[in-house]
Parts: C-alpha cells; sequence; structure tokens
C-alpha cells in the first residue's frame, strides 16, 4: 500500500563520480544514469551493494547530464553537446550526432518513444527521431542573454503523459508550454524568482528552473528551482516549487521551503494528481512530498546526497534517487 | 657570541643600553626641564651646534595648546598670552593647560593611539576608560597592571583589558605589541629569523615572551581567560625542537612550581578551559594558581628589570613632544641603537620611576625646558642638524583629530570660543567641540613615521562641500561672519591671522592679500576664498 | 644576510651612520631617491623617459577565479568540470574553452600555473597577493599599485598614478601604499566611477579657485621656505595636482571615446572599466586595478564561471587589442591575478573553494615573452609539480617586466626592506 507518509530511504550506493541524470528500464530497478566522468552507467539498485557497470564504446567528451529509455535504447545527453544512443543489453555505444552548440541539460522521449526533445544553452529547443537520430524540428523562444547581458541557461523541459503537451523553462524563470504536435508555443509563464542576480554585493547570478512536471490529468504545471539567495557565493535559498495552473495563466502554489534549501532538480506528480515529489539539494539532499491541492508538506526527508534526478517505479513503491557520489532508494510502502 | 650579538642586536642578553651610573647623573632634586636643557645644552656644546632661537610667544602657545589641548587657541586666548607681561606666563599656561579638561581629551587620544593603533577599535567604554585614568593620572605602571591583569568582574578593569582582548586571538600580535608598546623593543623579526647564524637564544627570547601569553585565551563570551598549562614549542632553525623558557627581554626567566595534579584535575582542566571556550553561558573562568602574564607584569616592573618598561615610556613621551625620540625608531630600544642622550634617559627613567609614573609631571617638565621651545625654522647657512639633536624643532603633522579641532576653533567666531572658553561649563563645550571635530578626522590619516599627504586630502580641502559648510559659512557663529564686522580690510586681515595662524600677518602677507582685493569687486566671497587660503595651508596643518 | 635588520653595524645601519647621513633632512629617505623619474624635471631627459612610461592594468579577480576554467584547464579528470580545453594561437598553450576570444590572442600572454602562495582565507590571501609577502609586525607593507606608482610615476604628475576601481560590494580593498604613505595610496573607486572631490563645486567660480590657490601657495611658500621634511613636503605637492587632477576628470568619462570604441568594449561594466583604465593608462597613469568581484563559486561553480569568464575574456581580450591598436601593448604590463584559485575537487553543490596550493594567473604585453605558459601542476591540478612560484617571485617577475630594479630595498627608518620579499626571483621563461 503506497502512502507518502511512509517514505524513508532504505539503500544507497555508493559512487565515485557524479550521477546527473537517470532512467529506469520498466517494471524493473535497473537503473541507467548518466555521469561526470563523461561515461553512461547501469546499476541494478534492488541489489545490497551493487557495482555499477560503464557502458563502452566512443560516447561522450564531457558531463552526460542526461538519460532517456527509448524500448531498450538508451539516449545520452551531454555538456558536449552531442546525443548518444547506447544498446542497453550490451551495455554499448551504437552512435551519436551532434544536437548543439552548447551543454545538453535536458532530453525528453514522448510517450510514444518516437521523438526525443533535447534543451541546451545555446537557447534551443530541438526535436529528433528517436531512432534515426534526424532532426525534425528546432524551436526558437528563450532568450540568449540574461537581462544583464550574460549567456543565459536552457535547462528544463517536460512532456505531458498524453504527450500531446510540452513545457521548457529557462535560466530567468521563463515557462514557454507547447503543443507538441504543432510545435507551437500556446501559453508563456514567468517564474522570476528563480534567478537571484546580485548587482551590488557579488554581480553575478544564480538560480534558474531546473525541473518541470506535468500532473497526469496535464492540468498542472510544476517549476522547481531555488528561491532568492542573499549570499549568492552558495546554494543558500530556500528549495522553490511554483505550481501553476497554466491553461488560466495562475500560479495555485507558491512553494519556498527553508528547511531544506538549494534546488529542486527534479518533480513528479503520482498518477491521482493528489500529490508530487521533489528533489534536489544543496551541498546536502532533499526528497520531499507536497499535496498537490494544498501545496503543504505531507512528508520530507534528508538525502543522503544532492539529488540530481529520480526514477519511480510504475507501483511507486520505489524512488530511485541519483546525484552526487550516491545513488539512493526509497521506499513509498512498508519496507 | 659576540658576533651574533653585534648583529643580532635587539635580542642580545643583557645587552642593554650602557646605563650611565646613578652617581654620574644629576641629583634627583633637579627639575625636570633643567635637567633635560643641562644634558641636551651638552650635546650642542660638544657638537658645536648653535641651536634655532627660541620661538615666539605666539609661536609657543600654538605648539602648547596643540601638544596639550589637542587644538589651535583661539584668537583672544593667544593675545592674551603674547600681551601679557607676567614672567611665569609660559609655567603659567602650562599648568592651565594640563589642568584644564582640554588635556583629559588629547591626552587620552594619544594613549589610545599608542595602545589600540590602526583598525583597533576599542570603543567608547575604552575611551572614556582613558579619560578617567588622563583626568585623575593615573600611574603608568597601574594602567600598565590593568590593561594587562585586569580582572572580568569589574566594569573599569575589564574594559582595560581591551589591550589584551582585541589581540587576544593572536599571540604573536599580544607577544609583539605588548613588547613593542610598554619596552620599546620589536622582536618580531627575532620569531622566523631564517639566517644560518642565528642564535637559539634568539629564538629563545622571541618565544620566551610569547610563553607569557600562550596560555591566554578568549572565552565564548569574549572575556580574557588563562589555561592551566601549556608551553611554547619551536624549531630552531637547525631543526631541533626546542621548549621555551618563561623569559622576560632581560634574559631573566621564571619557573613555573611543580605542582602535582592527578589525572583527574588535570582532565576537569581542561574540561573547564573547553567550556569556556564553548559555552556562552559558563560561569565566569577561574583563574588558575600560576599566571604567566601576571608573573610578566610582576617581572617587568620589579626594580632592576624595569630598564625596558621605564625607558620605553619616557622615549615614547618625549617623543610626543619633541617630535623624535631620544632613542629612536621607537620600537627598537637595544644596545646596537643607543639613545641619542643616554644620560638624559636614564635620568628621566630616574625621575619616572622615581615619581611613581607621573606622565603629566614628566610632560610638564618636557614642555618647560628651553629644548622644546627652539624654533622649527632652519636659517642658518649649515646643513640642519639632525633631528637626535633636538637643535631645531620637529614640523609635525597633526593627527586627524588635532586638525579636525584646530579646523572648528580656528574658522569660529573669536568672540564666540572665547566666551565659551571663560565659561563654567567649558567641559561640556570641550565635549561638543570634540564630536564636531570628527567629521574632518574621519577623513584624514594618521600621520605614522614618515608620514605623506596624499593628495585625497588636498582634493578634500579644496572641492568639498564640508570644508564650505561646515567652516567658511557666513554666519555669525562662523569667523566669516565675525570679519564681516570689522571695518577696514586691514583689520579683517588681522583677524583672519591671528583666528587661522595665531599670529598676525607679515608684511609680505598683508601686501599679497590687499593686492587680491584690489583686484576684486567688493564681495564677501572675496574673504571666504581668503579664509580658504589660511586653512589649506601647511600652516594649519601642521605643528611647528 | 639582507633580512637580519637589528641595527646591526654589519648590516650598514649604524646609527650615526645611517642618522647622520640618508636621514639628514628629516624622514627624507623615503624621499631621497624619487625614482629615475624624478629626472622628468629635467627637460633633456624628459622626452626620453616620458617615451618609456611603462604602465599596469591590474585585473584583479577578486573572491578566487578557478584556474581549471581559465589557464589550467584539466578536462577528463575527476576535478576538470564540464568544460573543454582549446589550443590558443599560441603553438602548445591550451587554455579553458571558457575563455575563447583571449584563445585567439594569447601572442602576447604569458601563463603562470605553479602558483602556491598557501594562505587560503579571503583577507590573508588578498594581502599577500597585493603586498607581495606574508604580514608582518609593525611593518605596513605597500601595495603592487603603490610601489608602480612610486617606481613608475612622476613626482608632479598631473594625473592620478594609482587608481582602484573595486564596485560590487563584496570582499571590497581599497589597495594600500602602507609605509610609502598616503602620496601613493589609491584614488579609489567604489560607488562612482568619478573620483571624489574632483570636481569645482558650483558655489565657486574657476577664476576664483585658481586664484585662491595661489594665494594659498603664497602662504605654503612662506611656511615651507626654512623648513624642509619630506611630511611638509608631500602637503606642498598634493596641493599642486589638486588643479591637474582636476583636469583630468575627463579621463573617468567614457562618454569621451567614440562610438565604435563604446560598441567594441559592450554595456557590461568590468568591460567599461577596463576602458576607463585604458584612457588614464593613456594619459600616463602608471597604475590602474580593475577589480572584478566576486568569484567566489562555492555553489555553480560552472554557472557562475560562465558569467564571470564571458565578463574576463571579452573584457581582457579587448582592452589588449586597444592598447595593441594604440601602441601601448609594449608599455602596459596587464595582469589577472586573485588572492588565490579554487579547488580541483568539486563539492555537491557543483561549486569549487579556496584552493592556494596550486593556482595560476598571467602576465601580457609590457616586458613578457608571449604565447608561453610557465609552470606544472599534476594531472588533476592539485599540486605544483613543476616551477612552484610564491607570491614575492611574482612580484620579482612584475618589476622586471617594468623595468623596475627588483632588488632595490626601501628604508624605513634604519630598516632596509627590499622590494621583493627575500628568497624570492623573477621567473625568466615568460620576461621577453
Amino acid at each position: 500500500m503506497v502512502d507518502p507518509n511512509k517514505l524513508k530511504e532504505i539503500r544507497t550506493h555508493k559512487q565515485s563520480s557524479i550521477f546527473f541524470g537517470v532512467d529506469r528500464m520498466p517494471e524493473t530497478s535497473r537503473l541507467f544514469c548518466g555521469s561526470s566522468d563523461f561515461k553512461v552507467y547501469e546499476l541494478d539498485a534492488k541489489v545490497e551493494k551493487a557495482e555499477s557497470q560503464a557502458f563502452t564504446g566512443e560516447g561522450h567528451t564531457s558531463y552526460v547530464t542526461t538519460v532517456s529509455l527509448t524500448g531498450s535504447t538508451l539516449v545520452s545527453g551531454s555538456y558536449d553537446g552531442h546525443l548518444a544512443w547506447w544498446n542497453t543489453e550490451k551495455r554499448e555505444f551504437i552512435r551519436k550526432v551532434k544536437a548543439h552548440d552548447k551543454w545538453i541539460r535536458m532530453i525528453q522521449i514522448t510517450p510514444d518513444g518516437k521523438t526525443i526533445v533535447s534543451v541546451a544553452d545555446d537557447m534551443l529547443i530541438k526535436l529528433w527521431n528517436a531512432e534515426s537520430g534526424e532532426k525534425l524540428n528546432e524551436l526558437v523562444e528563450h532568450k540568449p542573454l540574461t537581462p544583464n547581458e550574460y549567456p543565459s541557461m536552457l535547462y528544463a523541459v517536460t512532456i505531458s503523459s498524453d504527450g500531446k503537451l510540452m513545457a521548457t523553462a529557462d535560466k530567468v524563470g521563463h515557462i514557454a508550454v507547447w503543443d507538441l504536435a504543432e510545435a507551437k508555443k500556446i501559453s508563456e509563464l514567468e517564474a522570476p524568482v528563480m534567478y537571484t542576480w546580485d548587482p551590488r554585493q557579488r554581480r553575478h547570478s544564480i538560480g534558474g528552473i531546473r525541473s518541470l512536471a506535468f500532473s497526469k490529468d496535464s492540468k498542472l504545471l510544476a517549476a522547481g528551482g531555488i528561491g532568492k539567495i542573499g549570499n549568492i557565493d552558495h546554494l543558500g535559498g530556500p528549495s522553490r516549487i511554483e505550481v501553476f495552473d497554466w491553461q488560466a495563466k495562475k500560479r495555485v502554489h507558491e512553494i519556498s521551503d527553508d528547511k531544506f534549501k538549494g534546488l529542486v532538480e527534479q518533480i513528479e506528480f503520482h498518477p491521482s494528481g493528489d500529490w508530487f515529489v521533489a528533489a534536489g539539494g544543496d551541498h546536502s539532499g532533499f526528497i520531499s512530498i507536497y499535496d498537490a491541492k494544498t501545496g503543504k508538506v505531507i512528508k520530507q526527508a534528508k538525502a543522503p546526497m544532492h539529488v540530481h534526478g529520480f526514477s519511480i517505479i510504475e507501483n511507486w513503491e520505489r524512488i530511485y534517487g541519483v546525484g552526487h557520489n550516491n545513488v539512493a532508494v526509497w521506499t513509498l510502502a512498508d519496507a | 657570541m659576540k658576533i651574533l650579538c653585534s648583529i643580532l642586536g635587539l635580542l642580545c642578553v643583557g645587552a642593554l643600553p650602557s646605563f650611565a651610573h646613578a652617581d654620574d647623573l644629576l641629583p634627583a632634586s633637579t627639575p625636570i626641564n633643567e635637567a633635560i636643557d643641562h644634558y641636551i645644552r651638552k650635546a650642542w656644546a660638544d657638537e658645536k651646534i648653535q641651536p634655532a632661537a627660541r620661538i615666539t610667544d605666539a609661536n609657543l602657545i600654538r605648539r602648547l595648546t596643540l601638544d596639550l589641548a589637542g587644538r589651535v587657541p583661539g584668537m583672544h586666548e593667544t593675545k592674551q598670552y603674547v600681551a601679557s607681561k607676567s614672567p611665569r606666563k609660559w609655567t603659567d599656561l602650562v599648568d592651565r593647560l594640563l589642568a584644564s579638561p582640554d588635556f583629559v581629551y588629547h591626552h587620552s587620544n594619544q594613549l589610545d593611539e599608542m595602545l589600540l593603533p590602526g583598525d583597533y577599535n576599542g570603543g567608547g567604554d575604552w575611551q572614556e576608560y582613558l579619560r578617567a585614568a588622563a583626568k585623575e593620572n593615573r600611574s603608568w605602571d597601574k594602567l600598565f597592571r590593568e590593561m594587562m591583569l585586569g580582572v572580568e568582574n569589574d566594569d573599569a578593569q575589564k574594559t582595560a583589558l581591551s589591550f589584551v582582548r582585541l589581540r587576544g586571538k593572536s599571540l604573536d600580535d599580544l607577544t609583539n605589541d605588548t613588547s613593542v608598546v610598554f619596552f620599546g623593543v620589536n622582536i618580531g623579526c627575532a620569531k622566523c629569523h631564517d639566517h644560518p647564524l642565528v642564535g637559539d637564544w634568539l629564538q629563545d627570547h622571541y618565544f620566551g615572551m610569547a610563553s607569557f601569553f600562550n596560555r591566554t585565551y578568549m572565552t565564548k563570551k569574549n572575556t580574557v581567560a588563562e589555561k592551566y598549562d601549556g608551553l611554547v614549542k619551536f624549531k630552531t632553525t637547525s631543526g631541533e625542537e626546542k621548549q621555551a623558557a618563561f623569559m622576560f627581554l632581560t634574559g631573566t626567566t621564571i619557573k613555573e612550581p611543580a605542582v602535582e595534579k592527578t589525572a583527574e584535575q588535570k582532565k576537569a582542566e581542561a574540561a573547564e578551559v573547553q567550556k569556556q571556550m564553548k559555552d556562552a553561558k559558563a560561569p565566569p573562568a577561574k583563574t588558575p594558581g600560576f599566571s604567566p602574564r601576571t608573573k610578566l607584569v610582576e617581572l617587568a616592573l620589579k626594580a632592576g628589570e624595569d630598564q625596558f618598561f621605564a625607558r620605553n615610556i619616557a622615549n615614547r613621551i618625549w617623543s610626543r613632544f619633541m617630535g623624535h625620540g631620544l632613542v629612536h625608531p621607537l620600537d627598537q630600544l637595544h644596545s646596537e641603537n643607543p639613545a641619542s642622550h643616554p644620560e638624559l634617559l636614564d635620568w628621566l627613567r630616574r625621575d619616572l620611576a622615581a615619581h611613581n609614573y607621573d606622565l603629566k609631571r614628566l610632560i610638564r617638565g618636557i614642555v618647560l625646558s628651553e629644548a622644546y621651545a627652539r624654533s622649527s625654522e632652519w636659517t642658518q647657512k649649515i646643513e640642519k642638524p639632525a633631528p637626535e639633536h633636538f637643535a631645531v624643532a620637529t614640523t609635525r603633522a597633526l593627527t586627524p583629530k588635532q586638525y579636525g579641532l584646530s579646523m572648528v576653533v580656528s574658522t569660529s567666531n573669536p568672540d564666540d570660543f572665547d566666551k565659551k572658553l571663560q565659561a563654567e561649563n567649558w567641559a561640556d563645550e570641550r565635549k561638543n567641540l570634540e564630536n564636531a571635530a570628527n567629521s574632518l578626522a574621519s577623513l584624514i590619516e594618521y600621520p605614522g613615521e614618515y608620514f605623506q599627504i596624499g593628495v585625497d586630502e588636498a582634493l578634500l580641502i579644496s572641492n568639498s562641500d564640508r570644508i564650505q559648510n561646515n567652516y567658511l559659512r557666513d554666519s555669525r557663529d562662523r569667523l566669516l561672519g565675525y570679519i564681516k564686522t570689522l571695518k577696514t580690510p586691514k583689520e579683517k586681515i588681522d583677524a583672519a591671522f591671528w583666528a587661522v595662524y595665531s599670529r598676525g600677518p607679515e608684511s609680505e602677507e598683508a601686501a599679497a592679500f590687499e593686492q587680491y582685493l584690489s583686484k576684486r569687486d567688493e564681495n564677501d566671497d572675496n574673504w571666504k576664498q581668503i579664509l580658504w587660503a589660511l586653512i589649506a595651508g601647511p600652516e594649519l596643518r601642521f605643528n611647528y | 644576510m639582507r633580512n637580519n635588520f637589528c641595527g646591526s653595524p654589519e648590516h650598514g645601519v649604524s646609527r650615526r651612520g645611517f642618522l647622520g647621513t640618508a636621514a639628514a633632512a628629516g624622514a627624507a629617505t623615503l624621499g631621497a631617491d624619487m625614482t629615475a623619474l624624478d629626472a622628468l624635471k629635467s627637460p633633456a631627459m624628459a622626452g626620453e623617459l616620458k617615451r618609456k612610461q611603462k604602465n599596469v592594468i591590474l585585473l584583479w579577480l577578486a573572491g578566487g577565479a578557478s584556474q581549471l576554467e581559465t589557464w589550467d584547464p584539466k578536462p577528463g579528470r575527476p576535478t576538470g568540470g564540464p568544460f573543454a580545453k582549446i589550443q590558443t594561437s599560441a603553438p602548445g598553450v591550451e587554455i579553458s574553452e571558457m575563455l575563447p576570444k583571449m584563445s585567439k590572442m594569447m601572442g602576447n600572454t604569458a601563463i603562470i600555473r605553479s602558483l602556491n602562495t598557501r594562505v587560503g582565507d579571503h583577507g590573508g590571501g588578498a594581502a599577500l597577493m597585493e603586498t607581495g609577502r606574508a604580514r608582518e609586525q609593525g611593518v605596513q607593507h605597500p601595495d603592487i599599485g603603490a610601489i608602480c606608482a612610486r617606481e613608475l610615476g612622476r613626482a608632479d604628475s598631473q594625473v592620478p598614478d594609482y587608481v582602484s576601481m573595486y564596485t560590487s560590494t563584496e570582499g571590497r580593498r581599497k589597495g594600500t601604499s602602507g609605509y610609502l604613505g598616503s602620496r601613493f595610496a589609491p584614488m579609489f573607486l567604489a560607488e562612482s566611477m568619478i573620483p571624489q572631490n574632483i570636481r569645482r563645486l558650483e558655489t565657486i567660480t574657476d577664476v576664483d579657485h585658481k586664484d585662491r590657490a595661489a594665494l594659498r601657495d603664497l602662504l605654503a611658500k612662506r611656511f615651507t621656505r626654512s623648513r624642509t621634511s619630506s611630511t611638509v613636503g608631500s602637503h606642498t605637492s598634493a596641493y599642486q595636482r589638486v588643479r591637474g587632477l582636476m583636469a583630468s576628470e575627463k579621463l573617468f568619462d567614457i562618454e569621451q571615446e567614440p562610438a565604435k570604441v563604446r560598441e567594441m568594449y559592450g554595456p557590461r561594466q568590468f568591460a567599461e572599466q577596463c576602458l576607463i583604465a585604458r584612457r588614464l593608462v593613456e594619459a600616463g597613469t602608471p597604475f590602474v586595478k580593475v577589480a572584478r568581484a566576486w568569484w567566489d563559486s562555492h555553489g555553480q561553480n560552472f554557472e557562475t564561471h560562465q558569467e564571470l569568464c564571458a565578463d574576463l575574456d571579452h573584457a581582457m581580450s579587448t582592452l589588449l587589442t586597444d592598447l595593441k591598436d594604440r601602441g601601448l601593448l609594449e608599455t602596459t604590463l596587464v595582469i589577472t591575478l586573485a588572492e588565490f584559485g579554487r579547488t580541483p575537487n568539486i563539492n555537491p553543490s557543483l561549486g569549487r573553494d579556496h584552493f592556494a596550493n596550486a593556482w595560476s594567473m598571467s602576465l601580457s604585453g609590457c616586458g613578457i615573452k608571449g604565447g608561453t605558459f610557465y609552470g606544472k601542476t599534476d594531472p588533476d591540478g592539485q599540486t605544483v609539480v613543476d616551477g612552484e612560484t610564491k607570491s614575492g617571485d611574482v612580484f620579482a617577475t612584475i618589476f622586471r617586466a617594468l623595468g623596475i630594479d627588483h632588488e632595490k630595498e626601501y628604508h624605513i627608518g634604519a630598516r632596509p626592506i627590499p622590494i621583493v620579499d627575500f628568497g624570492c626571483k623573477a621567473i625568466e621563461e615568460v620576461l621577453a
């Protein structure tokens, strides 16, 4: 019986590198992770003391920041601007394409497995044929410079469960909602608090929207990041989530959580629509579950590391988180 | 060893300056000013130096008022002094100034700058403490005791401890600053001499002095406390590890009495110190049976060991009024740097120690000497004698406070100022002046040795609206307003000079000013510009 | 041997000897050798020396820029971060791709990759790197700007000889002239780029301002006629410089530049301040410090460096190009320096922390052998493995590049203080 109040850490797997992104073979605990040592790894998280297995082949030449599965093929995106395809059974590199001029921050694959969406710091949104790697479309929306004339960053993309909608969000808190089939922008939202520009003390910026998620009925769109920071040397601001009724262009919840500071790196809605999970961190990490109706905390816990991403098993009994030198497993049911 | 001594003379054991024997000195009953003049004159004769002339009365009252009251005299104050025919007028002026609230402010400001220079900020309580001490003329050895050993549960003594407290987190600062300020010895370079010839004893001395402070620590409450144990270990340049003794600068060591302590006792003591360091709510720290800091004070003031303590303060006070130490630099009191007038320094040391370290008495003696009253102008054809001869007065930059006060006083309506000075509540007025002076003082640099005035100051005086608004304001309470009430240009020029420069104009000056005026339409602004030219001149900026 | 001054005759500082001669004119010791450039008062030499006027622009990367994201990239190592390295215009010299514009013009720049300065707190590190030596009891050492102002400036200069800009408030430091005195203290610009008190008040006309100064000078002349000391002299020269400095106000006004130059430098503050620096240097200011704060990226190091390196890359490359186009780079040394670098280890906030054991700086232009690098760190950048460089070595190298005698000594009273700390030497490999 899944109950958010039963949130509890049950296992960790220490790693020597930083895992930035994760996807999971359906109905299993086999995790695929993108790493700071430029590799992708597989790890079976339910096995005690499991060793992570590196994929072989050419691969990437920088941080692998995002991974996503289509069938048994894994696709990864990296700071090196490439998308790479991997055979998960043989744990082998297949091929790669130069996809962006700058850091690929996130990719998502449509529910039908046919299309990959990638977002990168060249501020472009690109659509790809998931099988052939052929570019299908390129969307220009996010501004390349911040209002203070510095390079901006395009961190987050999400696709709705029915595959009809897409949302993208950048460093200064600008969010665009798209009709994916038409490749057309249908709404815009702003979350400027996620971006802190310090004009006086330190004269640079920090923050940005790092995560996006639609509710299962696609009515709500949640954006995660960090609130205003006094000392931008550190991630010392409240973790922050803004939940929008995006059609009404109305912000329904503004969650500014001082108990756990840092970036909200990923958000996932429970199919019931009643609650959602968020995780992230600063020097340490957190996992929090919020009531989608009230925006109030249901349950939260300190994570054993800054969490960069997580994957929730289909029956919602387990959450597999990856992050700074660690992989953690939480349960939402009786252990 | 001899070679070592001469290279590293600073800390040579027993290498105190060759002291004159008491028998050779002038009798102890000689008035201070006479003793000074005796020794200074003797050196002039020996060196065949013809000193600069005696200063004018106007110059003398300005110098004395700056030195004892921290400000320039008011116009009437100066004129009255110059006009006086009394044979005792110099002495009377000195005694009036020494008894005035002005002296309390100025003397305590000077002590503050010596004890907590630069970025150290003792705060209002500290200044109040020094003022109280200056007011009752508390003896220097007593002040030293209070500053080193004050107890934390007494408000005044707690404040006195600021000397230690503000340095409490740095053993090096405590060690070196105490040596410099109270003993005239800068031992900083003895800490890590990397010369192959550095003798162990040299570091022995640095670390010996450090041993007296090694147990001093700051509690969580920011109070000063002492640990129960702890010895200084150091590595010699040859890499040998040594344990320092409790060694004073004279080479004298003291032994810590052996006390048997059980393991439990030691543990409890360590736990108490830990608690003091971590817990802001800990009860007041206990005093250990053996207190190295107390031992240092006892040793430094002990007859025979007090040479450094007494010479240092005599030399520092001398330098304050004469612009140059008998031993110079002031922190180089060692055998390789003898006093210019060793007998005089020794006589002053003896006198000071015999009179309860009464600084006011010493100050009075110095400023009544003929040596003090030399002109700062050198007009002889031969090269100006070096400052150590005290044959010509040093032109000394004012401290920020002196400059701020002098700016306020010299541009005040002279009648107003005189009334305030004569009034019973002068002490209150003086306090107000002290605050008013800060407006400028806070922007002026403190003159250290080899002080250079920067262009920032010249730009400030030239172009800041606060100079215009505060000092050159055309209002009744300012000098500009006063000058407007006078009739002839001559009267006005006269008043401007007497008020700002404490003297009348010379004919070339008066002529230049008249010429300046003649080229312009009659306009109140002309007088504003004239006053600016006066206050921006070096004559207001220096004590000469 | 030199560092053992404790008043001994062996060091030529016997009290009589010293005070009897060098300091005969009171505190004239410092003023006594007001550098070769005082010879400018002799018109014959003035032309020759003026032609060789050397200048410094110090780009101070306050808070500590990461060497791994600038001059000493370690891509592919656990400590390397995501960024790649790029081959520069100088064969064999690779720098972080965070500096693409600089990579195309490394011909005038030398990198030092082997700083090991050990002091890892902001205040202590900054004091060390500003003065080239550890803090010392009882001595206020001057910083590099004050020393250069004294060595390269003219006694009667009509432009400021040490300007220091530091706009951000974090870690703000003015700089200090220490024992050299306020004659060499920086003209400090923080909030406004117009120096304080440089403008004539509206309540006084220019004629009145000039005439009253002449009146003041007359009074001063009488006062100083028979009172000579370097302190009194400094008062005179400070006032003599007032009118000239007031005339230099327009140097701080970049509106005076043609639109094309403004565009080249762009709208960001750091580059605009570099443009002011270029204007000052062109007018003869020997030392300008432009601080860019605050690089202290304990969190989000890579995001922070994407902003700040963009600033550095653009400002520095534009400045070097501009100086070169005007024929000024040959006589202007451009330095990038900070209090320390950043840890190779990447912390959980994807930040890098303070690190003084193996970090980098750069020297460009005057006296520098460009297109080179000196020193080496281990593959992860944790330690210096070749050419360990101390702060004093940096100072010796800078002085040599500028033609300043790096073995000269100042005297504070009887005590000789070498301008470069003991046991330090110039790095010949980066000198032209």
